[in-house]
């Protein structure tokens, strides 16, 4: 047994040898270079965009010099003074903004009165059918938000817009523009549809209060009343409030709805307001209206955050549920259970059925004029545009394809990189590139859909150095879906390898693996269980997206949600719905699907 | 052939914090060395280090003539082809495959045909025991059976150098005691290089054939287990191992009480230099009348606390409170007066250092 030194030659300049070594290192361990190529890639795909977009807001595009008096390219700030300050700004984005809040405003309140209540009876009393309930209350979520509206019109559409009328007017009911299109339809189908989101957040809240806290209020003396006040209430607030951002966050980025039941009333939200920008190719006002979009989005999850931080010092965690000790309903529960039912019809019952009656029938909802010809007919008198059932032709089926094709590649791309975002946070050699790539995989969630669609066309829309123009590409659809779930996969991966640790690898590592053997044997099987939660959840939300797809898809590149719009610009009513129900049966079966084989809850698909 | 050395290894993290402060170690050819100290004193770093798993900032670290690091030099092996075992506090078995496939798969790697595989993994597992949970997953396991096929994945490659990392400190006591005894065993047949790291003395103390104690990414001592139990390097040493821990008297500019006492006692054969603290060690403290050389003073008994085999005793010795650790009955009751002795202390200078110990056989030799 020795103690010492002195067995070591001197040695060489040290910098030399140290550089050298850390070479060495750095050539046996790719998570250095995998760290460095996600860097970059992120960076190329999430940061790249942002920046152009912003910067498309304050260059001169082409076709405006004469407007502006400025050359091309040149730094300006007409499209801000256009945007805000000039004649047409009231049109381009006061009445936008306004309609928005308005919509966001309204869809939060009716969500919230409609989810909170639900979330109430279900979890907290002893309404008949809860478990069923509970289950049942949450299928608007699974069906694509466009849905209710397209529903909403089949009933109650006017002559104002061209195509066929609803059933009221069919039934010589005269419906009044502010019931058939505007902020009072778009508020009630949004609010249907997001509902169960509040539902969600809410009843998982009110679960996990622990009965002791009310037992001792109630001990203390507090009647019932004042318990709900002093003790609930406040402990219900984080979940009442990340509900709310979360609702206002979809709204101020969600686009069917809008577009089916405001535009043609003239009623224009930001969402719309940016898809006609792009499409009437005024490049600079899209990307002013782009950054102020993605700005409140910014501003709303921030709020949220801060709330959130507040709130966690009165988190209660643990306690004994509260199932046992449910609120009696006495001889309220009949008229309580008609109640929930009522909603579970009117949210989805109604709307589907609506959308099936309306493509069986020639006279809406009229079954004496039953007919199978918007499903089967191999020539449909009158429909120029697409002249035959759905089922018919290869427009159906090719639309299919491609959003199985596109949405499950992107599904497989984000996972993959969710988890590698993980692997290389959690190895964490070198914590800058870990933070970096924590941040900015978490950056779209900030950025509504729709902004970060218009801000990847700018950045994507011509050929830029090595890269080709990818607009009207399958690959730029692919890329841009997988961007905007990335925070999710990375999220869940980032948890999974946490959870994982690093010791299972290294134990392999010693035991003599390389890398790519201690990826292929150790960590890919290991994490599987993620890797398919991680490609499911993305599949599921992204066949029903439509925010997103619709500014980047073209007619070579057609997708089930953009073929739906399509019909539903030319007007033909019955074929459009008939295709927004094959996306809900898709979606609705894919999801109760994947809540069945990875009993994952939709709660945390919804990403809380 | 498998000699560890470890030359000026320093490991330092980003802001100048220290895990290891340039470390000399020699882990000799067969010996089972274990890493003792408190949390946080970089002896988990060390075994990493050695594996390859971190990578130190400075020094180098060598099996035999093989140079795995060498930070000056530019040399680096990484840890898949050191060709060691590594049994991990937490076993970190895979949770996919079976006990076999877990085993094997560290042979799998070195690409040993199956039917081979297959013997030596069935081996290595009946060394430890758990060949009848061949086919289970790690989840069916209890933690000691995880435990045994952690050891089995690590001793089938027939590794030359076994590092174990606390893999005692998850069982229960009974399955440690057993495991101790295994481990010992298992070094015996192996004839392997062992490193183990422990916060437990009293692991240290019953498997190590040498013992280096660390605290604050310094080596403190490295010796036999029983030297540094009888002749602590320093006053780190001397109050982390043992237990109850050693009692330290600081004598001061001015002593009194007990540690003039002491100091009356120790100073004409002190060697001259006189010693800043005074140690005594609870099992070295007696009861009863003392023998002719010894330290004694009047002790009043406070609390007697029986342990089944050991009575520890509370007692004031003038200004001090001291344990006494009896392994005869001890029949007195609190306050009752005794007499106590020992013929044992420990000196220590002013920066905490050993002078020399003060016991009979070096007093009489």
């Amino acid at each position: 047994m020795a103690v010492m030194t002195e067995t070591e030659p001197p040695p060489p300049p040290p910098i030399r040898g140290r550089t050298l070594y850390r070479l060495r290192v750095l050539r046996h361990d790719p998570t250095a270079l995998l760290g460095l190529v996600l860097v970059v890639v992120l960076a190329y795909l999430v940061v790249a965009p942002l920046v152009a977009v912003l910067s498309d807001a304050f260059r001169l595009q082409y076709g405006d010099e004469a407007h502006a008096g400025q050359a091309p390219g040149e730094w300006t700030g007409y499209y801000l003074w256009r945007v805000f300050r000039s004649p047409v700004s009231r049109l381009l984005f006061w009445e936008p903004l306004l309609n928005t809040l308005v919509v966001a405003a309204g869809t939060t309140l009716f969500a919230l009165v409609l989810g909170g209540g639900m979330a109430w009876l279900v979890t907290r009393t002893d309404v008949p059918g809860r478990r069923w309930l509970a289950g049942a209350l949450v299928v608007p979520y699974m069906l694509p938000s466009w849905t209710f509206s397209l529903a909403w019109l089949s009933l109650f559409k006017n002559e104002r817009a061209g195509g066929q009328v609803g059933f009221l007017e069919a039934q010589g009911v005269r419906t009044p523009d502010w019931l058939a299109y505007g902020a009072l339809p778009i508020i009630v189908t949004l609010g249907l549809h997001y509902y169960p989101f509040v539902l969600l957040l809410v009843g998982n809240a009110l679960r996990r209060i622990d009965a002791q806290l009310e037992d001792s209020a109630r001990i203390l003396g507090a009647p019932r009343r004042t318990v709900v006040r002093r003790i609930v209430v406040p402990l219900m607030l984080p979940a009442l409030s990340s509900a709310v951002l979360l609702v206002i966050g979809r709204v101020l980025g969600t686009f069917g709805t809008p577009y089916v039941l405001g535009l043609p009333a003239d009623y224009r939200v930001l969402s719309t307001g940016l898809f006609q920008s792009i499409r009437d190719r005024s490049t600079g006002v899209a990307s002013v209206l782009a950054t102020v979009i993605v700005i409140i989005g910014v501003l709303v999850v921030f709020m949220d955050m801060r709330l959130m931080r507040e709130h966690r010092r009165f988190v209660t965690v643990g306690g004994k549920g509260a199932m046992d000790r449910l609120g009696r309903l006495r001889r309220l529960r009949r008229p309580a259970f008609a109640l929930a039912l009522l909603v579970f019809v009117v949210s989805v019952l109604v709307p589907v059925l609506t959308l099936l009656l309306s493509t069986i029938t020639r006279t809406p909802l009229d079954l004496s004029t039953f007919t199978l010809d918007y499903w089967l007919a191999e020539r449909l008198p009158g429909a120029v545009g697409f002249p035959h059932g759905v089922l018919r032709g290869h427009e159906l089926w090719e639309a299919a394809w491609n959003s199985l094709r596109v949405v499950g590649l992107a599904s497989v791309v984000c996972a993959v990189a969710g988890l590698l975002v993980g692997y290389v946070v959690v190895r964490g050699t070198a914590p800058r590139v870990a933070g970096f790539l924590r941040q900015v995989s978490f950056l779209p969630y900030l950025v509504p859909g729709i902004a970060f669609a218009a801000a990847s066309l700018s950045l994507f829309a011509v050929a830029r150095g090595p890269v080709p123009a990818l607009y009207g590409t399958t690959f730029l659809l692919i890329l841009v879906m997988a961007v905007t779930h990335l925070p999710y996969s990375s999220r869940s991966g980032i948890a999974a390898m946490t959870q994982l640790g690093r010791e299972p690898e290294e134990a392999a590592q010693v035991a003599g693996a390389s890398w790519w053997q201690r990826m292929r044997r150790i960590i890919f099987p290991i994490q599987k269980g993620a890797l398919v939660t991680g490609i499911v959840l993305p599949f599921v939300s992204g066949l029903k997206e439509l925010s997103i797809v619709v500014m980047l898809a073209t007619t070579g590149t057609q997708l089930l949600t953009t073929l739906s719009i399509g019909l539903v610009d030319y007007g033909y009513t019955q074929l459009a719905n008939a295709v927004v129900l094959m996306i809900a049966l898709l979606s609705f079966t894919m999801t109760t699907l994947t809540q069945r084989l990875t009993r994952t809850s939709l709660a945390s698909g919804i990403g809380g | 052939m498998p000699t560890i050395t470890l030359s000026g290894v320093s490991k330092s993290y980003g802001g100048g914090e220290h895990a290891v402060r340039n470390l000399d170690l020699v882990v000799p050819d067969g010996a089972f060395m274990c890493l003792l100290g408190p949390s946080g004193c970089g002896k988990t770093t060390t075994l990493r280090m050695i594996a390859g798993l971190e990578q130190p900032t400075a020094g180098s670290i060598a099996v035999g003539d093989r140079v795995l690091d060498s930070v000056e030099r530019g040399l680096y092996v990484p840890p898949e082809k050191r060709g060691m075992g590594l049994v991990f506090q937490n076993y970190a078995l895979w949770p996919h495959l079976s006990v076999r496939e877990n085993v094997e798969f560290g042979l799998r790697m070195r690409k040993v045909p199956a039917p081979e595989r297959r013997s030596r993994a069935e081996a290595a597992l009946r060394m430890v025991h758990v060949d009848a949970a061949m086919d289970r997953y790690p989840s069916q396991l209890s933690g000691g059976q995880q435990q045994r096929v952690a050891l089995a994945r690590m001793l089938a490659v027939n590794p030359a150098v076994l590092l174990l990392d606390e893999p005692l400190s998850n069982l229960d006591a009974r399955l440690r005691l057993e495991m101790r005894a295994e481990l010992k065993r298992i070094h015996e047949e192996s004839g392997a290089t062992i490193v183990f790291v422990t916060h437990d003395q009293l692991e240290a103390l019953t498997m190590a054939t040498d013992v280096a104690v660390l605290n604050d990414g310094e080596l403190q001592q490295l010796a036999a287990p029983m030297d540094v139990y009888d002749r602590p390097a320093n006053r780190f040493v001397a109050e982390f191992v043992g237990s109850p821990p050693m009692a330290i008297v600081e004598t001061g500019p001015a002593p009194t009480g007990l540690a003039a006492s002491l100091l009356r006692h120790v100073e004409p054969r002190a060697a001259g230099k006189a010693p800043a603290a005074v140690g005594i060690r609870p099992e070295a403290l007696r009861l009863g009348p003392p023998p002719d050389a010894a330290w004694h003073e009047e002790a009043l008994v406070e609390a007697v606390l029986p342990a089944g085999s050991s009575w520890t005793v509370r007692l004031r010795v003038l200004d001090a409170e001291l344990y006494a650790v009896s392994y005869t009955p001890v029949l007195a009751a609190s306050g009752d007066v005794l007499t106590c002795w020992t013929e044992q202390l420990h000196l220590f200078d002013a920066d905490g250092v050993r002078i020399s110990s003060w016991d009979r056989a070096e007093a009489t030799a």
